[in-house]
């Protein structure tokens, strides 16, 4: 009597387990089981590598809970009166990086791109605390995100290789970019081609401007002041245009020997070019015939040109050169 | 050596021209002064360049001349053919390395032959002291040669200009610095000889002249790398002028000789092989050759068709055939038979290819692109002049000034895009920026009847100009004179101009000197294996850790034993301690490379088995934490994990070694993969028990001013060896597998047991010992022989 009561205790229990369990999922009929969920993100991917979220979908398909999947997310404001370039950069590579992934592992459900515009999801934003814009997080399959989930892309920037990278050693997934085939470069070049051409031939009976010496030395002259000026680090390096200090002040000329700002170059482009040009008026204000006065004048230009340009550049050297002696006019 | 040639015929034209003043003799006088500055110009350029020599001692520089001298020693003692079949087993070991086939020789041979010939002159020098002192030899036949080439471009005056910037240019002395024995070097000269050779047969069109050229360029390709410059730069040149038009059968004979006899003699250098023929660097100079051909044809064509019909055709024809060879030359790098650009090489074009794919070019400093700050401090007023000269040459164009212009444009593109071919830009520099000074102070300082010659073109004003530059000559010494002269007379523009802008230029011309000699002294002239510190007081100190080390090396080692270390000290190592090395800064094998980073950026088990499996006795690690050395392996450490990562991406990873926020950190906040990979228990082993005074805290690191994290840590697998007097370098011998975790087995268990009890196996009776054949001493009686 005993057993068979604590037997009824245990299967009333059991029931009691179960309907409280069906009741439990009759009350959220939003909540998909996992498969469904894996199924509507493998048929929008299907469609859409990269897919586009807002808030409703953010919470059913990434915060709530039961999840076999990663998702890396990438917040972003692409709408235009945001004025955020690099999102615009940033997506591009991302979408590169998300239809890599689905062209090579069709039907795979460990991992799924998603991307969420600021305009469409801002209460996402404030719930994670983002007030920047692009961020990557990855949300793994088991867990919260941890520091090293969202990508720093201070550090690394946001290429498709550098998030593939990223990913690869979050989820162990490698992805192998296919960049479409970019033919921008051949295009303009057969472009110019072209467009010469054609001017070369529309011009066929004219062409004593290619025997114009002037423009020639002047292309050759503005070619040598663009890679003295260093041009070529800023075209490798990207530094940034001016510096602007934590007290508010701007800075327009690298501290140190080993850097330099756009401004920076623009500006020893000037003066490097001012004392060029001072030399040739020196030199032309002798080789000319003609008034005597006015030659005198452009000498006497030509002369100040060079000697107070070159001492700027003196000037601008020595601060960055630390523990430099010499200087001319100028301290 | 070739002074004598300065008797050139060429003065002598313009003597008829010439004023006859105080120099009776003019062109005797001409050929004293050039003589005198071409002399002044050797003996400064050489003087300058002995900085380090008079600081430290006559001691080879940096990295790679150690290995340039290591092999120029042993040719010497070899012999040349067996110095062309030299496997070197000491390096890259255990793969070895082919050095006959894989060095330019043309500077073993340079050094070589001045010690034979001094030799059998018996005058006793070391081989060593003619490493040390070529470059700065040479530097004055550089200048010669400069010389030569700018009074064909433009006139001797500006040669001369041009002859003395070139001597002290900071952008050239920083590789031909007394000591820094590399191909640089030597091959600055055979650049410059050859293109006056070239421009010289161009202008004459004789075969003559065109073969010095070819062999000028063998030697330059026997010498240096560059010599691609070359191959592209004259085929560029021909290629303008036949734009241009300019066309004419003295470019037709020169450029078709110089092209097959340097084509045939190139391909006699083991390591060049044949490259000329098979790889995409060379194959402008075949497709101008085919295009000389095809339009040499045309013009015998021209002789039989009417001139109109031959005008179109022809520009059709050189069009067609440019397109044709382009395509060829695509179409067989498809197939296979013509090799890509190499990487280096194609770096210089795609300047974002090597930071993405080859880290290992990418992480050498020579490689960066170049500031203005780079610019002006290696060439400081030239910079700004030198586009002048530039101007001139376009405003007033012949043939061999179009080469001048092509130089300059190309030079200075490869000179941005990489510091280290800041040395092909100079030589142009100076060359241009001298026409600019020349051009100038010859209209300042020209008396003033000569003014009324016209000025206009180029081909007309070269007994102008000579006369110029006649009067530049002098401006040194005699400056003074000839301005008070000029006051008496009538000027166009008046003799107070006339002296503020030569004063002005003067002035400029003697800071560019105070620039130079300052630069070459104090960034130039360290030979960054001997450190000098300056104390507060002025007092120097030498920090001779580097040869300590080595020589506790080769004095303490096994000849045989192998030495693990970064690949920048691979050759000091080799040419100073003699020991065997895995990597060295011949930097040909990747892999090899990263293994030896994977051992350096992992943990210490790990890492002895990648050391037990290349035979490692000996690791070198480079540590500046105690003096502020801020070139050591820790700062070097981030590309040792970016090349190994690069091969082994599994074990390695590069996001391991930074922190949350992305620093690079060796302090207690640094991760944990940095703070037990290898080399930071190498560097810092013990480093936690130093205290360096008595305000800092001991293990506080002085290069990256932190206190290092992890302190107190042992050495499982390898035990110092070494460490030098300030612990620049620390060696540490790699421990047998018998002499650490020796699990101690007990008693029980042991397959040879022990016991402590001794027990003698003497029977009673032989317990006590004697001696055999001992004699019997008796008192005050002689021993007496037993048996």
């Amino acid at each position: 009597m005993r057993v068979l009561g604590f037997i009824l205790v245990l299967i009333y229990g059991i029931v009691l387990i179960q309907t409280s369990d069906g009741q439990r999922s009759r009350k959220e009929p939003g909540q998909t089981s996992l498969n469904e969920k894996v199924q509507q993100l493998l048929d929008m991917s299907g469609k859409r590598a990269l897919m586009r979220f807002n808030g409703n979908k953010f919470r059913d398909f990434i915060k709530a809970t039961p999840r076999n999947y990663s998702m890396v997310v990438m917040f972003t404001a692409l709408a235009p009166q945001r004025q955020c370039s690099i999102c615009r950069h940033a997506h591009d590579e991302f979408q590169i990086l998300a239809t890599s992934f689905r062209y090579a592992h069709m039907s795979s459900s460990r991992l799924f791109f998603a991307m969420i515009d600021f305009d469409e999801g801002s209460d996402i934003f404030q719930m994670m605390r983002l007030n920047t814009a692009p961020v990557f997080i990855h949300f793994p399959a088991k867990g919260k995100p941890k520091a090293a989930d969202t990508l720093d892309i201070q550090r690394v920037g946001f290429s498709a290789d550098a998030i593939g990278k990223w990913i690869s050693e979050r989820t162990d997934v490698a992805i192998r970019i296919f960049r479409p085939p970019n033919y921008s470069g051949t295009m303009a070049c057969i472009l110019l081609l072209v467009l010469v051409a054609t001017f070369l031939y529309v011009r066929r009976n004219n062409l004593d401007f290619l025997y114009n010496k002037t423009g020639w030395a002047l292309m050759a002259s503005v070619f040598c002041f663009a890679m003295v000026s260093g041009q070529m680090w800023n075209h490798i390096r990207t530094p940034p245009f001016v510096h602007k200090t934590p007290s508010g002040g701007v800075a327009y000329i690298h501290g140190s020997s080993q850097g330099q700002f756009v401004l920076e170059t623009y500006i020893i482009f000037f003066l490097n070019a001012a004392v060029s040009l001072g030399m040739i008026l020196i030199t032309e204000g002798a080789a000319r015939r003609g008034d005597v006065k006015k030659r005198r004048i452009v000498v006497i230009v030509g002369l100040a040109l060079f000697v107070v340009f070159f001492s700027s550049i003196l000037s601008i050297f020595r601060g960055k050169a630390h523990g430099y002696p010499y200087s001319f006019l100028f301290k | 050596m070739g002074m004598g040639a300065f008797g050139d015929p060429r003065p002598k034209r313009s003597l008829n021209a010439e004023k006859q003043g105080l120099f009776s003799n003019a062109s005797g006088w001409k050929s004293l002064i050039t003589f005198t500055v071409l002399a002044l110009a050797w003996i400064s350029g050489f003087a300058s360049r002995l900085f380090a020599v008079i600081r430290f001692e006559s001691i080879i520089h940096e990295f790679d001349p150690w290995f340039n001298y290591r092999s120029t020693a042993y040719m010497v003692q070899h012999g040349f053919y067996n110095f062309l079949n030299w496997f070197d087993e000491r390096a890259w070991y255990p793969l070895g390395r082919i050095v006959g086939g894989t060095v330019y020789p043309g500077l073993m041979i340079t050094s070589g032959s001045i010690h034979y010939i001094l030799h059998s002159l018996n005058i006793p020098v070391n081989i060593r002291d003619i490493c040390v002192f070529l470059a700065p030899v040479f530097s004055g036949l550089t200048s010669i040669s400069t010389y030569f080439l700018t009074k064909e471009i433009w006139s001797p005056g500006a040669g001369l200009f041009a002859a003395c910037f070139i001597a002290i240019v900071p952008g050239y002395i920083s590789r031909s610095v007394a000591g820094s024995y590399d191909n640089e070097g030597i091959a600055i000269f055979a650049l410059q000889i050859t293109y006056f050779l070239w421009v010289r047969s161009v202008k004459t069109g004789s075969i003559f002249w065109a073969s010095l050229t070819a062999l000028s360029y063998f030697y330059m390709v026997s010498a240096w790398g560059g010599y691609v410059f070359i191959i592209n730069l004259i085929p560029l040149h021909v290629f303008a002028l036949l734009l241009m038009g300019r066309y004419s059968s003295r470019l037709f004979t020169s450029y078709t000789t110089f092209y097959i006899l340097g084509l045939i003699m190139s391909m006699q250098i083991p390591f060049v092989g044949f490259q000329p023929i098979r790889t995409s660097e060379h194959m402008a100079a075949s497709g101008v050759f085919a295009l000389m051909m095809a339009i040499s044809f045309l013009k015998y064509v021209q002789t039989i068709l009417t001139k109109a019909e031959m005008r179109y055709f022809y520009m059709i024809a050189v069009l067609g055939a440019g397109g044709v060879v382009f395509l060829a030359v695509v179409l067989l790098t498809y197939a296979g038979v013509i090799a890509p650009w190499s990487g280096r090489f194609y770096s210089l074009w795609d300047t974002g290819y090597a930071k993405i794919h080859i880290p290992i070019i990418a992480s050498v400093s020579e490689h960066q692109p170049t500031t203005w700050f780079s610019f002006f401090f290696d060439l400081h007023i030239l910079v700004t002049t030198f586009p002048v000269g530039l101007w001139y040459c376009i405003k007033n164009i012949n043939d061999e000034r179009v080469f001048i212009v092509l130089y300059a444009v190309s030079a200075v593109y490869f000179a941005g895009v990489m510091v280290r071919l800041m040395l092909t830009l100079t030589p142009v520099v100076c060359v241009l920026s001298g026409i600019a000074f020349s051009h100038l102070l010859g209209l300042y300082l020209k008396e003033e009847e000569t003014m009324s010659t016209p000025d206009s073109d180029s081909e007309t004003d070269d007994g102008s100009n000579e006369k110029s530059s006649r009067n530049l000559y002098d401006k040194a010494g005699k400056l003074r004179r000839m301005r008070h002269e000029q006051i008496k007379e009538s000027d166009g523009l008046g003799s107070n101009v006339r002296g503020l802008i030569v004063m002005a230029m003067l002035m400029m011309l003697m800071m560019f000197a105070v620039h130079c000699t300052w630069v070459t002294g104090n960034a130039y002239s360290s030979p960054s294996i001997v450190l000098a510190s300056y104390g507060q007081d002025g007092t120097r100190q030498i920090l001779d850790d580097f040869r300590e080390a080595y020589y506790w090396l080769s004095q303490n080692t096994h000849n045989d034993a192998r030495v693990m270390s970064w690949w920048d000290y691979g050759y000091q190592i080799a040419g100073m301690a003699n020991r065997t090395t895995l990597v060295d800064n011949n930097t040909w094998n990747n892999s090899h490379i990263a293994l030896v980073g994977k051992a350096m950026s992992s943990n210490e088990s790990e890492a002895y088995k990648i050391m037990t499996s290349l035979d490692v006795d000996y690791v070198l690690v480079i540590f500046g934490g105690v003096i502020g050395y801020s070139g050591d392996d820790i700062n070097k450490f981030l590309w040792m994990v970016r090349i190994a990562e690069g091969e082994h991406p599994k074990d390695i990873r590069e996001s391991d070694y930074f922190t949350e926020r992305g620093e690079f950190r060796v302090d207690s906040e640094g991760t944990p993969t940095l703070l037990n990979c290898l080399m930071y228990k190498l560097s810092y082993y013990r480093f936690g028990e130093l205290r360096m005074d008595y305000r800092s805290t001991p293990g506080f690191d002085r290069t990256r001013n932190v206190v290092i994290g992890n302190k107190n840590f042992d050495l499982t697998y390898l035990e110092e060896a070494y460490t030098t007097e300030h612990w620049l370098v620390r060696i540490y011998r790699v421990k047998k597998p018998d002499e650490f975790n020796r699990p101690r087995i007990p008693l029980s268990d042991r397959k040879i047991k022990r016991s402590k009890i001794f027990i003698s196996k003497k029977t009673n009776k032989r317990k006590k010992g004697s001696i055999k054949n001992k004699p019997t001493v008796v008192k005050g009686k002689k021993p007496t022989k037993t048996a």
